[in-house]
């Protein structure tokens, strides 16, 4: 379960992403996908601990049954919409970031138009004849294989030019800059800019499908906190290499420049490695691609069926379910197809835009878990607003508008400007509207004495509407 | 909830907030421009690892050390309680 959460998270981002970050940006990269990860062990826990009990006591398959028992059918089908437009920059990523690995790798006898079409198709096949299941073992398989690449990457880099420390040394005397916060006159890794990344993309990690998924499927608590635990802490680790392979590869690859920089991975592996072991350490990149797409497209098109479908078509069968998340699957990879076609932003500026939109759902969430007086009219006018103002921010001012610490919002990125933006509206809307039926109801549920370690059914308070039975 | 445990969650509480804002920003222990360096790297950023590690190693003790977070044998009979009251 650890490597198949590990595998259905890190991807080409991860691997080609961060070194990509890490020779264009330097060490500051540490904290969009490494350290900054650590806090997801209690954090995790805390948001996800109802998610993993409730689910099991309710038989939740999807996002948006937490939503829906909580907040009513109209959080449940917007949750999915949501989390599948956040997610497709993500999956663009996926797949931008293989089609330009398989051009470098093969000296462009391959073209970028051709190799982007490898992994998605593949996926689809698999992920279509294998299902959940099927793609949990895969992820696993693939997990493991790629942590053991970047290590012998990692260690076949750093020795070319004799060690860690003179590789290191070469690059602080020909890019003092990849060394320093606030680079660029305060305009790289400025505190504003490292803190709005960091958080973005730890709190995403709590919003997406597969942290939703794996708390389903885990079988036992034991199991499910070592998850917790262990994926922050192998991020520590496995994150933090190729981001040190792209900062050396500033020595061995100079020169590459925005879109052209994700190819610096399979580039400098070919140099330091005999071409069999590049080979392998560039699938490995592949598998991480490969199994984050998997588990966000099958996490994505189970949101779908079991979400939205099942509102619109109450009496559709299990086979009717199966039959849309098949060709919900097909649809989105189509998508991200015709996306990634013209590339002109590097795989890590568009995982964080995915990671930054779907944080805004994280009020709605917490607010389902923890406080008894959200309201379904809170958490819509939040997840919309936070949502929507990413949008707008992306259109008005594009990716960088987004991305980096701006004056005209107050030396805040966009998206850490849409989530403040969006707990105020989430706490406001929440404050002035009354709580319904269907969130009284879900009371007795989300906040069971249970679920707090109290058995004792006299424990439960029926003063308030709290604890109605259901 | 007994007061030892109280306690131990608001020690927690407290220690992982802190813990969580030097992991998403080297405030505190970083500075702008140039930069001394421990093994190559910059110093903040061995910081920030370093602080990554002592975290890890809290989290693991808060989940598998303590009595403050769910465990196995606990499971069967909250799922039993909520669903004999949720139907």
């Amino acid at each position: 379960m650890i490597f198949s959460l590990l595998a259905s998270f890190l991807s080409a981002f991860s691997m080609f992403g961060m070194s990509s970050l890490g020779y264009r940006t330097g060490f500051g990269a540490l904290f969009v996908l490494s350290v900054n990860l650590v806090p997801l062990g209690a954090l995790w826990y805390y948001m996800h601990r109802k998610t993993f009990v409730l689910g099991r006591a309710r038989s939740w398959m999807s996002m948006g049954m937490p939503f829906g028992e909580r907040y009513g059918n109209g959080m449940r089908a917007v949750i999915p919409v949501v989390v599948l437009l956040a997610s497709i920059p993500y999956l663009v990523a996926q797949v931008q970031g293989i089609g330009l690995m398989v051009e470098a790798l093969s000296e462009k006898a391959i073209p970028y138009h051709m190799g982007m079409f490898f992994v998605p198709v593949f996926i689809s096949l698999y992920l279509i004849m294998g299902g959940m299941k099927g793609a949990a073992w895969v992820n696993t398989v693939q997990g493991i294989f790629f942590s053991i690449m970047v290590f012998i990457l990692f260690f076949a880099v750093m020795a070319k030019n004799g060690g860690f420390a003179p590789t290191m040394q070469m690059v602080f005397d020909t890019h003092p800059e990849l060394f320093q916060l606030g680079a660029k006159g305060g305009k790289l890794w400025s505190y504003p800019m490292v803190f709005g990344f960091a958080a973005a993309m730890c709190l995403g990690c709590i919003c997406f499908p597969q942290p939703y998924m794996h708390a389903y499927s885990s079988r036992t608590v034991k199991g499910f906190k070592t998850m917790l635990l262990s994926f922050g802490g192998i991020c520590l680790v496995i994150i933090t290499m190729p981001t040190l392979v792209g900062i050396a590869a500033t020595v061995i690859v100079p020169g590459l420049k925005g879109v052209q920089a994700d190819k610096v991975y399979g580039i400098v592996a070919s140099m330091a490695l005999p071409d069999w072991l590049a080979a392998l350490a560039v699938a490995g990149g592949f598998t991480a691609a490969m199994s984050t797409v998997n588990g966000l497209v099958f996490g994505n098109a189970t949101n779908l069926a079991n979400d939205l479908l099942k509102l619109m078509v109450p009496h559709v069968g299990q086979k009717g379910l199966v039959s849309a998340a098949r060709w919900s699957v097909a649809v989105i990879m189509a998508i991200c197809v015709v996306i990634a076609w013209n590339p002109n932003t590097p795989v890590a500026e568009l995982s964080v835009l995915a990671f930054g939109t779907v944080a805004v759902t994280i009020f709605p969430l917490w607010g389902a878990y923890f406080w008894k007086r959200s309201t379904a009219a809170g958490a819509m006018a939040s997840t919309i607003v936070g949502f929507g103002i990413n949008i707008v921010m992306f259109i008005w001012g594009g990716k960088n508008m987004v991305l980096f610490p701006s004056a005209k919002l107050f030396q805040l990125n966009g998206f850490l400007a849409a989530f403040i933006a969006a707990g105020l509206v989430f706490f406001i809307v929440c404050l002035v509207t009354k709580p319904g039926k269907i969130e009284q109801k879900s009371l007795a549920l989300f906040f069971h004495p249970a679920l707090d370690g109290k058995l004792d059914h006299n424990l439960v308070d029926r003063s308030e509407n709290e604890y109605v039975k259901v | 909830m007994d007061n030892g445990s109280t306690w131990k969650r608001v020690f927690f509480g407290v220690v992982f907030s802190v813990l969580t804002i030097l992991c998403w920003c080297p405030i505190g222990y970083g500075a702008y421009g140039a930069v001394s360096r421990i093994w190559g790297m910059p110093n903040w950023a061995v910081t920030a690892l370093s602080i990554g590690v002592v975290m890890f190693v809290l989290e693991a003790i808060y989940l598998f050390a303590t009595d403050l977070t769910l465990d196995d044998e606990q499971l069967p009979s909250v799922i039993k309680s909520i669903r004999e009251d949720i139907q």
